[in-house]
């Protein structure tokens, strides 16, 4: 057995430092070396006690969570987890910190007693890939959202040329932002965004991608139309399907069971824009562990539709695509920056969506 | 699944409540200062990450009404909000909120019914913009809709305004009492199919279980009056209401957002020990200290039996060398014990401001020596009657403002909280600069509640006086004031100090103030103790109590009002004796009189032999091994023997008190000696 990854837990709660470390405990392979209670505490713990992963509260006394982050992650080139509160500070701060280079982040422990498997399976697997993964590379395009991109003054309402259905786990929010902010207001596709997040974040996630893109980003609601130029983010603990409607297309959000483990889960959204859309449809899976998302795009492969992963070395965590690609789904693998290229060259022309029923009956009929 | 047993989950609320206690002492403490310097952002805001912190850790253990008012206060705490409230009202919220907060907690641990958040969210939302409608955007008017039509309804609803059909917003409600919720939904569907088309239903999931209220957005050829008509279908819906659709209300613009920066000082890093543990541990070096004076014993017999044997100076080196690891191990075991008096201290600034303003006083509270160390029982256990203390100073000692002016005082009084080092003591004063205790009052009070005659009264010293309101039964205010009365007298003050093994004393100069001295043991574990022996039988008293040990003999004592005495240099010393007076009278009998000190007073213990000087480790006795108070626990000696710690205070009442008593002469009914050991069971412990 290998040594167990060393984890250093910096929250300003006395609660919270008790209450992370006994989480972490129930896995065999991860032991907490220590606690901090804020951020100057977190950097002379660090010298002392080596560890390979900090979790880090944002909001403490003292030396602030983000200056904290930015020590860290530029000085010790350590991988951070995020414990987060569920506040729209929260998230907001969250985000700031995402792109500040904080690997991913979990939302902070919530009811103990109902949903502790949860978070502790949430906690315990970041923790883990951030073992795997190390330090974070720079942050992505960091001036990216510094400039104000330019938003079309108007835009029309117009139906898309295909619909993007983008599954996208560990390591989103920066890539994300990355894919979208390349992307021109005028961009023809319409694209569904299931990023693996807890309630409570998307909006905000929303939002913030919206500040820094020149596409219109919103957080999804039941009844939104697909446009072209337009992302919609799966809210949080909800699933996203599409419906094609006689006054126009719009997604629809339920409540059902988690699916893969995950709500929202890839699986759902990809598995319902094939069936609809059928070879108007392209999926992507990107950076994310597990294999959420990756038998579904067989089916839109299957539809006719085009299925792209994004490439390992681009990946903060190569997961998803790898399954993806190991289950033969993909049709095109392609790097994070040449990813913006691709779908606005697979988006160019209007591809006619052939739902479901319609290709039964082609299929009968041919 | 249960992911944490129950004794997890236990003890994480345990730290929870503890941790939360702290936050609320942080909430307490900003607050006032906020009231001293109001425009202090800074405050402001390390107030609001206290409150974030017990948001957090009130969702984490699962205190959901806990956390969100914290929630609603937090957001309340706000740069753009809090810069538009004035601080005084900022500081009595949050004060407000530290109570009910409190209240919440103490409802938790002890499984009551949750105290009513509403005041506090009333208040809470005085302090939010809109309540007082200046800077809240225009919002939702009441009538309007609650619910928003998704993109795709609107276009539905905007293309048959277009057609030029009338369209209806038809709001409806299912009756309570009808039993099926989604068969109900398809009847009132069904009824508003007939009536025309229906563009959009809110909620999406009309006809589930726990809806009960839903809109529609229908166009119509009908009139208003028809549709409401067949809508109310009897017995299903309950009530409806048509009106003519308008176009929507913009949305609220979402609000700006902003995270407070954050810098304040750092905190030391702290070990958190479960105070029992810590007991646990000394326990066991009580044990082996034990252990020790068993080997030295031994020691000691071996050196007799072979005095020229090598073995015997390795044998003494080795129980040096370990007698002063001993030694150390105890005293850093004490130390882990030792708590700064600050712990306490802090919260008395609320406990002031609160009882003055209650009495229409102004007060200013003088803190110092708050980094003396103090053993954590100690300092938990005279919380209350120092709290008690200094409301009474409030209450009683100090005078009112105009009193206080025509004294040519100043208008605002002065309560003084003072603790430092005495030897092997800590004192801890609480003083006043009111209008002091008058000793004729106070006698005339006792006098008149019958604790004791107006002859007696005549005789006792002026610090004698004073002690009176110690008395059960003895108050000098007026009337019992909600403050002070609380069933906390002095004499429970003085009863709790006393059994921490430690003394309370006062000074009062008439119209100069009040002092009351509260002197403690550093710790109550392991003590300095004499042994010696009474009529045969071996006791032990705390050293500390022991000014000084003289011999005298027996013809040296004088009686004087059934109290036995001795003419000790100038003074005159009352005399205790456990046991009775020899039976016959030998005035050439040498005996030791050992000088006790409690408080101011002095006594003197007759006492046969010494037998030594020990440290002992003092256990407890429960009231089923030993009945009397006179004992407040017992040792073990390193050859085996039980030694009984007396309790000093409770002997010197016990038997002056009952000379006191008007007993018509001889001293030889006195009650009988305590015989505490006899009553313990041989090797009980």
């Amino acid at each position: 057995m290998s040594d167990p990854i060393r984890v250093l837990v910096v929250d300003d709660s006395a609660l919270m430092r008790k209450l992370i470390p006994q989480i972490l405990q129930a896995d065999g392979s991860i032991q907490v070396v220590g606690t901090a209670i804020d951020g100057s505490f977190a950097l002379k713990k660090i010298e002392e006690l080596k560890p390979q992963v900090v979790t880090l509260d944002l909001e403490m006394p003292g030396m602030s969570g983000m200056q904290a982050l930015r020590e860290i992650t530029m000085r010790y080139r350590l991988p951070v987890i995020v414990v987060s509160s569920h506040t729209t500070q929260g998230a907001s701060a969250t985000f700031k910190a995402l792109a500040m280079g904080a690997l991913d982040f979990v939302a902070k422990p919530h009811d103990a007693s109902a949903h502790m498997q949860q978070v502790a399976q949430e906690l315990i697997g970041k923790i883990k890939i951030a073992a795997n993964t190390g330090a974070p590379r720079a942050p992505s395009a960091p001036s990216l959202s510094f400039h104000k991109p330019e938003k079309p003054r108007q835009r029309l309402r117009r139906s898309p040329t295909r619909v993007v259905a983008i599954g996208i786990s560990t390591g989103g929010p920066n890539a994300l932002q990355y894919l979208l902010a390349q992307l021109p207001g005028d961009f023809p596709g319409s694209i569904l965004v299931v990023q693996h997040m807890p309630e409570g974040f998307t909006d905000m996630f929303a939002r913030r991608l919206d500040e820094c893109c020149s596409l219109e980003v919103k957080e999804a609601q039941s009844g939104d139309l697909l446009q072209a130029g337009r992302v919609l983010i799966c809210p949080g603990n909800r699933h996203m399907r599409v419906r094609r409607m006689p006054l126009g297309d719009v997604v629809v959000l339920s409540d059902e069971p988690r699916v893969n483990g995950h709500r929202p889960s890839v699986d759902v959204l990809f598995r319902s824009v094939a069936d609809e859309f059928g070879p108007a449809s392209l999926a992507v899976l990107m950076t994310g562990m597990g294999d959420d998302g990756a038998d579904a795009m067989g089916a839109v492969k299957a539809a006719g539709g085009m299925t792209i992963a994004q490439d390992k070395e681009s990946c903060t965590v190569f997961g998803m695509p790898r399954a993806a690609i190991e289950r033969g789904h993909a049709i095109r693998v392609v790097g994070l920056d040449v990813l913006a290229n691709t779908l606005q060259a697979q988006c160019l022309h209007e591809v006619q969506p052939v739902g479901r029923l319609a290709r039964a009956q082609a299929g009968q009929t041919g | 699944m249960n992911f944490f047993s129950d004794d997890r989950m236990t003890e994480l609320r345990q730290l929870f409540f503890e941790s939360a206690q702290e936050i609320l002492q942080v909430l307490n403490e900003e607050a006032l200062r906020l009231e001293k310097a109001p425009e202090d952002a800074e405050i402001v805001r390390s107030i609001r990450r206290a409150v974030h912190t017990l948001k957090g850790d009130s969702a984490a253990v699962g205190f959901r009404e806990l956390s969100q008012i914290a929630h609603e206060l937090e957001d309340a705490l706000a740069p753009e909000v809090t810069s538009a409230a004035p601080g005084a009202d900022l500081v009595e919220l949050v004060l407000s909120s530290a109570d009910t907060f409190d209240g919440i907690l103490a409802a938790h641990r002890g499984s009551l019914p949750l105290p009513s958040v509403e005041p506090l969210r009333a208040a809470i939302a005085k302090l939010r913009p809109g309540a007082n409608g200046k800077t809240q955007l225009p919002s939702r008017a009441p009538s309007a809709s609650l619910v928003s039509w998704s993109e795709y309804q609107q276009i539905a609803i905007n293309q048959a305004l277009q057609r030029g059909t009338r369209v209806y917003r038809i709001a409806a409600d299912l009756d309570p009492n009808c039993p099926m919720k989604a068969a109900a939904w398809q009847l009132f569907h069904n009824v508003l199919q007939r009536a025309g088309e229906v563009l959009a239903v809110q909620p999406e999931n009309a006809g589930a279980e726990n809806v009960s209220h839903f809109e529609v957005v229908i166009s119509s050829q009908k009139p208003e009056a028809w549709i409401a008509d067949r809508c109310l279908i009897p017995a299903v819906i309950a009530g409806v209401k048509v009106t003519p659709w308008k176009a929507r209300q913009p949305g609220q613009a979402p609000a700006a957002e902003s995270a407070a920066p954050q810098t304040a000082a750092a905190l030391e890093s702290i070990l958190r020990v479960d105070a029992e543990r810590l007991d646990q541990l000394l326990n066991l070096i009580g044990e082996l200290i034990i252990g020790r004076s068993m080997l030295q014993q031994v020691l000691g017999e071996f050196s007799r039996r072979f005095p020229k044997d090598s073995l015997r100076a390795r044998f003494a080196d080795a129980m040096a060398f370990q007698t002063r690891v001993l030694n150390d191990l105890q005293r850093s075991a004490m130390q882990v014990r030792m708590v700064p008096v600050e712990q306490l201290f802090r919260r008395f600034p609320r406990l002031v401001r609160d009882v003055a303003k209650q009495c229409g006083k102004e007060v200013a509270l003088l803190l110092s020596g708050q980094q003396t160390e103090l053993d954590k029982s100690i300092l938990d256990a005279i919380a209350e009657p120092l709290a008690h203390l200094v409301r009474n100073a409030i209450d009683h000692g100090l005078e009112s403002p105009e009193e206080r002016q025509k004294a040519g005082k100043p208008g605002k009084g002065a309560i003084r909280l003072n603790a430092y080092h005495q030897g092997n003591h800590v004192v801890v004063e609480v003083s006043d600069d009111g209008r002091g205790l008058d000793p004729a009052l106070i006698l005339n009070k006792a006098v008149e509640r019958g604790l004791l005659s107006s002859d007696e009264a005549a005789r006792l010293s002026p610090a004698e006086v004073l002690e009176l309101i110690f008395r059960p039964g003895f108050t000098t205010a007026e009337q019992v004031t909600e403050i002070s009365g609380r069933g906390v007298g002095m004499d429970v003050v003085q009863s709790v100090v006393q059994r921490l093994k430690g003394a309370i004393s006062i000074q009062s100069q008439p119209g100069q103030g009040t002092t009351f001295v509260i002197k403690l043991p550093l710790t109550l574990a392991i003590i300095k103790s004499l042994l010696l022996r009474i009529q045969e039988r071996l006791y032990a008293i705390p050293l500390n109590a022991v000014v000084e040990i003289s011999r005298a003999s027996e013809g040296a004592i004088h009686r004087v009002d059934n109290h036995e005495v001795l003419q000790l240099r100038n003074t005159v010393l009352t005399l205790v004796r456990l046991g009775s007076p020899p039976s016959e009278f030998n005035p050439g009998k040498r005996i030791f009189v050992l000088v006790i000190a409690l408080g101011e007073r002095r006594y003197g213990l007759i006492v046969d032999t010494l037998v030594g000087e020990e440290e002992l480790v003092i256990k407890p006795l429960d009231g089923q091994v030993v009945a009397s108070e006179l004992v407040s626990g017992a040792s073990i000696l390193g050859d085996g023997t039980v030694v009984l710690m007396l309790n000093l205070v409770a002997v010197v009442e016990h038997y002056s008190r009952q000379s006191l008593a008007p007993l018509p002469a001889a001293p030889a009914q006195l009650a009988p000696p305590p015989s505490p050991a006899t009553s313990l069971p041989g090797g009980a412990r």
